[in-house]
């Protein structure tokens, strides 16, 4: 080959560098001008990259381009995708750095929600397009003992998430969203923190409240600690009414006794 | 959203050679309400990889309708090899639709661990035709099914490239036994961006490979000096020239399941119908065509 010619991953290296900063000069080498200058040709190819990652992106923050305006959301979805492009070639995983971006931009320090509302509409994203798996079948843990029934460990649904948010976020984005000009003027940014949990149901996406000690006893479920374990940690007074709760909106999955777990926490006691 | 979950397919999933329709979300609630007389849908593979209602509304119009499954993320072309884990995600999607056909593209999109969120254009050398009849390979072997590959539409050609892109295409189904999905439109395209004769691409293409064309509307840019450059946006109606050419291309490979793709401005199905109703009388002239020099 000859010293001049390139190889495929020099040439496809250099042209990733060069969509990413147009600065970058080696790929134009390369290009055959034909009446137009080889780095106006891959500009051509930078401006898709761009607008279909910008595009990616409105999608999945629409609330946050809401409260930022158009020009501002298009010009920060630019700066970001040239910091981080996307690891792979499902978009609908992209854009999870943007929320720690968005919180870092000096330009949006004076909308302090901002990141949090990011966050909020970063977990919807993840919620729209997880898996679908069946839910826990109530009837199973009928058979169970009440002993075993604390022994039970569980997980969150893959289209469950939790949230916890320095400002009352779940209003801010939904006032932004409705264009609801007096719910967004009685929102008190001191209300917060808010302890949220996200859910997509048949009928769409479900941002809900819940008390502190509510959401640290779901958290503690949802990490798949076992029900007394959870009682344990986070003693809250209606734990089992949260529990009933969630297993009747299909929060939860994957009910298994945990052996392993109760021979460790044995071995933890008696060590 | 009304969707029953459906499992188990009523139609099967042979593409017939008629006109289908690029389906994109707008018209997902469309289809189910009014079942319109389209013969196949073609889908972005990678709109349907995950859960939720995108998956469900695939699964209840694919009860009804045979479905194509087009990719735009395997990078075919890179020379990093292809990602095993979006090849998964590809092999889980065919499972659950039982698509008629399956494709991808003449071009790369990934190159240091990044996805470029576009089909490059490839050096037309004898490297990158070893790359990619390999990654061709690996995929047809991973999915246990002939793929097609379509040619691309570009804007830049690299001073190394040695191979004229037709003759690329043509090598690329010869090696590995792929068929090649012949987007039209692409052709017309790259021919006025690179002053090439499109005859001569349709001429190198061998007819029995041909598996699919695609259709599609582009624009024109005007450029300092007078100059014009076409791009690819599939934003309009296909254009007269392009309608032409595919006339010829049917000439030459007989008649072939043709798709009208639409992906910016994306508009009602109806106007898609409409522009599968010339497709579709184009294709059954030719079947008429076809059977009086048969029988002559």
């Amino acid at each position: 080959m000859n010293a001049n010619t390139p190889t495929l991953l020099e040439i496809q290296q250099a042209m990733q560098r060069n969509l990413l900063d147009s600065a970058d000069g080696h790929a134009p080498v390369w290009v055959i001008a034909d009446g137009l200058d080889p780095g106006a040709r891959l500009g051509i190819y930078r401006n898709t990259y761009a607008s279909a990652l910008a595009t990616v992106l409105r999608l999945a923050f629409p609330a946050v381009r809401q409260l930022v305006g158009p020009d501002f959301f298009e010009g920060a979805a630019g700066l970001f995708v040239a910091q981080a492009p996307p690891r792979n070639a499902w978009l609908d995983e992209y854009g999870a750095e943007f929320q720690d971006f968005l919180g870092r931009l000096a330009q949006a320090a004076s909308v302090p929600y901002l990141a949090d509302v990011a966050r909020l509409e970063w977990q919807i994203n993840l919620v729209l397009h997880a898996p679908d798996t069946p839910p826990l079948d109530i009837t199973r843990l009928a058979a169970l003992s009440n002993a075993e029934l604390a022994q039970l460990s569980v997980k969150s649904h893959p289209a469950v998430r939790l949230l916890r948010c320095d400002f009352p976020t779940d209003v801010i984005w939904r006032a932004v969203l409705e264009r609801d000009d007096h719910a967004m003027a009685a929102v008190d940014v001191a209300e917060g923190p808010v302890w949220l949990l996200i859910q997509r149901t048949q009928s769409g996406i479900e941002v809900m409240r819940l008390g502190e000690c509510e959401w640290r006893f779901t958290a503690a479920l949802f990490s798949g600690t076992s029900l007394s374990a959870a009682l344990e940690e986070v003693p809250c007074d209606d734990a089992h009414t949260v529990l009933a709760t969630h297993l009747a909106r299909g929060c939860l999955v994957d009910a298994s006794m945990v052996p392993e777990a109760v021979a460790s926490g044995y071995r933890r006691a008696h060590k | 959203m009304s969707v029953a979950v459906i499992r188990g397919q009523e139609v099967s999933s042979l593409i017939s050679v008629k006109a289908g329709i690029g389906l994109r979300f707008r018209h997902h609630q469309p289809v189910l309400d009014t079942r319109p007389a389209v013969a196949w849908f073609e889908v972005h593979t990678e709109n349907y990889m995950g859960g939720g209602t995108a998956p469900q509304y695939l699964d209840a119009i694919r009860h009804d309708y045979p479905i194509s499954l087009h990719g735009v993320g395997l990078s075919l072309g890179s020379a990093e090899g292809l990602d095993a884990a979006h090849l998964a995600r590809v092999r889980s999607v065919v499972e659950r639709v039982e698509p008629g056909l399956v494709s991808e593209h003449l071009a790369w999109s990934v190159a240091g661990g990044t996805y470029l969120a576009d089909l490059l254009p490839l050096p037309m050398t004898e490297e990158a035709l070893s790359v990619v009849c390999r990654h061709v390979d690996e995929v047809q072997a991973y999915l246990k099914r002939r793929i097609l590959v379509e040619n691309p539409s570009t804007y830049l050609r690299f001073s190394h490239s040695t191979i004229p892109e037709w003759e690329f295409l043509a090598q690329v189904a010869q090696l590995t036994g792929c068929g090649i999905l012949c987007d039209v439109n692409n052709i017309y395209v790259s021919s006025c961006n690179h002053g090439w004769n499109p005859m001569t691409y349709l001429d190198a293409l061998p007819p029995a490979a041909i598996g699919e064309i695609h259709l599609a509307g582009h624009s024109v840019r005007q450029l300092e000096h007078g100059q014009t450059l076409r791009i690819d946006d599939h934003g309009s109606r296909v254009a007269p020239e392009v309608w032409a050419l595919y006339h010829e291309a049917l000439k030459l490979f007989g008649p072939v399941p043709t798709l009208i793709e639409w992906d910016t401005g994306v508009p009602p199905i109806e106007i898609l119908m409409e522009e599968a109703a010339l497709a579709e009388a184009a294709l059954e002239r030719q079947h008429h065509e076809r059977k009086h020099t048969d029988s002559a």
